[in-house]
């Protein structure tokens, strides 16, 4: 196959775009490591599983298609905070290793009642309306790049939400709390904050975003299937380490990254081979810099 | 008569897994990389019974070196980062490997027809024992065997000084480098026992089914793989022996009415225990444990 440079700017373009979608995911996983030094595997099924009702309570109650991409994070967000209360709360905080299984058991759980209630067919997912149909070119230096409008729209989707989570953080006495939460557990508890509340709208804020990542998803591939969970926890998980567990804009930067690269990786080596270097990218990270981009910040605490 | 034989193959095999991720919890590793092995055994003592056309023992043993060798590789950069990460470092390296199975293609022709590895088409007609008239209960013989010498092997193992000290890393890495203890080389030499283990596990899996596809090697596998020892408990290896039974013989086979429902039932057990028993099943029969979960 003859590949242009073209090409290979044009498909880190879609990458680009699309994996602003694993940015978010990467942002859930970590606020919430962040959080609870805990990893939660159960996150991108639940966010996954907030699409499929938001999906289902539309189609049942015939609501115009629109409302999926509300009632879907907003699921995703309840989803969570059940994995939270069921995989979490009641087990001793010292114990990761307990928490991660259960997680898995979480995600199992939500991935095998998905499969079991479609069949384990993938089902239609509405596409984003008239941005799907949306296409600029833009012409530079005797080359023609070209955008899809969906994918714009799934970009901007996500850092609008990003910049909701930053201003939620930062600028809230909300995001105050889970901060102090994060860094400093009893300090925090001392001062009246309770560390259980404050870690399970953690996790409602997570979910949300991971809603809005998972029908953003399914929406501009065009489907919805339980063979999403897997990858999406998988590339999400990477996400985290590259940027660096618990840094904010780390994720959303090797996000990005990542899906501009597996982009280019499906580009050049097809579709069955397209993962295998994702995955040997994390390798080259763990041994090079195990921090990923911006570890320091929390080997600072 | 056949069935029950194929249930023993199968808690054989899966008892084999469970006890490769068992090494490695001893240490305070978590790790799914397993069935990552697994998969290098089953594909590479598969390539050489079938287009080699190898002696079968030569065959495993090659299967399980090969697989112990990549532990040996994995380890390296995958124990520079600890707990969590390993986590997703392992489960990264087990998705490579299934990958890898998925696109990897090597066929030839014998007697006719072609055989070998047929990418996503998996690895079909891997027929040593049949070919060369072993009955199934030989094989079922064959299996218990191997299970028998590394459940002996790792019961020894935790009544010499290398026990301990796997044990005294899982505890307190801290602790266990102050008295002198070289983390890197404990956690390494299990991940290459581990590694070990689950690659023998998955040439006898392999030969015993005579087929195997990338399917077979998904995280789902992963779970079972290191949910054994830790739904056992890590007090003896007969903990993981009874969550095999657990899972493979109750779960899995007498409830097979419940259908998919058996998966679901799965990921709630493992909520279930580790929300009343975190430190896994063995605790219902001790309740003086003393090994706390890191």
């Amino acid at each position: 196959m003859n590949v242009e440079f073209i090409d290979i700017v044009q498909s880190l373009i879609d990458g680009v775009l699309y994996g602003s979608t694993y940015a978010l995911i990467g942002l859930g996983f970590t606020l919430i490591f962040g959080a609870m030094e805990k990893l939660n595997m159960a996150y991108a099924a639940s966010s996954i599983g907030g699409a499929y009702v938001g999906l289902g309570v539309s189609v049942l109650f015939s609501f115009p298609l629109v409302l999926i991409f509300f009632i879907g994070p907003i699921a995703a967000g309840v989803l969570s905070v059940l994995v939270y209360f069921c995989c979490f709360r009641y087990l001793p905080s010292n114990n990761h290793l307990a928490a991660l299984m259960a997680s898995i058991g979480g995600l199992f759980f939500i991935d095998e009642i998905i499969s079991h209630e479609t069949d384990g067919s993938p089902l239609d997912f509405p596409e984003l309306g008239i941005f799907s149909e949306a296409y600029f070119e833009i012409e530079f230096s005797d080359m023609f790049l070209g955008f899809r409008g969906d994918l714009i729209f799934v970009m901007f989707a996500s850092f609008v939400a990003m910049l909701f989570l930053l201003y939620l953080l930062y600028r809230t006495r909300l995001g105050l709390a889970t901060r102090a939460v994060s860094q400093q557990p009893i300090a925090a508890q001392l001062c009246g904050i309770s560390i259980h509340q404050t870690n399970s709208i953690t996790f409602i804020i997570a979910g949300v975003l991971g809603g809005i990542a998972g029908c953003l998803a399914a929406a501009s591939v065009g489907v919805i299937s339980p063979l999403l969970v897997l990858p999406l926890t998988v590339k999400g998980l990477i996400v985290t380490v590259m940027g660096g567990l618990g840094s904010i804009r780390g994720a959303i930067i090797a996000g990005l990254l990542v899906g501009g690269l597996e982009s280019v990786f499906l580009l050049l080596r097809g579709v069955n081979e397209r993962d295998i270097y994702v995955f040997l990218l994390l390798f080259i990270f763990l041994v090079f810099k195990p921090n990923g981009f911006f570890g320091a910040e929390i080997d600072r605490d | 008569m056949d069935y029950y034989l194929g249930i023993l193959q199968t808690i054989g095999v899966h008892t084999l897994l469970g006890l490769s991720a068992y090494i490695l919890l001893l240490t305070g590793q978590v790790s799914m990389a397993q069935i990552g092995f697994f998969a290098i055994g089953a594909y590479s003592s598969g390539v050489l019974t079938v287009i080699f056309s190898w002696h079968i023992y030569p065959a495993l043993a090659f299967g399980a070196f090969l697989a112990s060798f990549f532990a040996f590789l994995v380890g390296f950069p995958a124990l520079r980062v600890k707990g969590l990460m390993l986590v997703i470092a392992t489960i990264a390296f087990s998705e490579i490997v299934r990958l890898i199975t998925f696109n990897f293609v090597w066929m030839v022709e014998k007697d006719g027809i072609m055989v070998g590895a047929d990418g996503a088409q998996g690895f079909r007609e891997i027929r040593y024992f049949t070919t060369n008239g072993w009955e199934s209960s030989q094989v079922v013989l064959l299996i218990w065997i191997f299970v028998v010498i590394v459940m002996a092997m790792l019961w020894w193992l935790d009544r010499v000084k290398a026990g301990a000290v796997l044990r005294a890393v899982g505890n307190d890495e801290l602790a266990a480098q102050s008295s002198g203890i070289d983390l890197t080389t404990v956690k390494v030499a299990a991940m290459t026992a581990g590694g070990f283990i689950a690659g023998l596990g998955g040439g006898l899996y392999a030969h015993a089914v005579s087929y195997v596809d990338h399917i077979t090697f998904t995280i789902l596998m992963a779970t079972f793989a290191i949910s054994y020892p830790i739904l056992g408990g890590t007090k003896n290896v007969f903990g993981t022996l009874l969550a095999v039974i657990f899972i493979q013989g109750i779960l899995i086979e007498a409830f097979r009415f419940l259908e998919d429902w058996r998966l679901i039932i799965f990921g709630l057990i493992i909520i279930l225990v580790m929300n009343f028993m975190p430190n896994g099943l063995v605790s219902l029969f001790n309740s003086r444990k003393s090994k706390k979960g890191t």
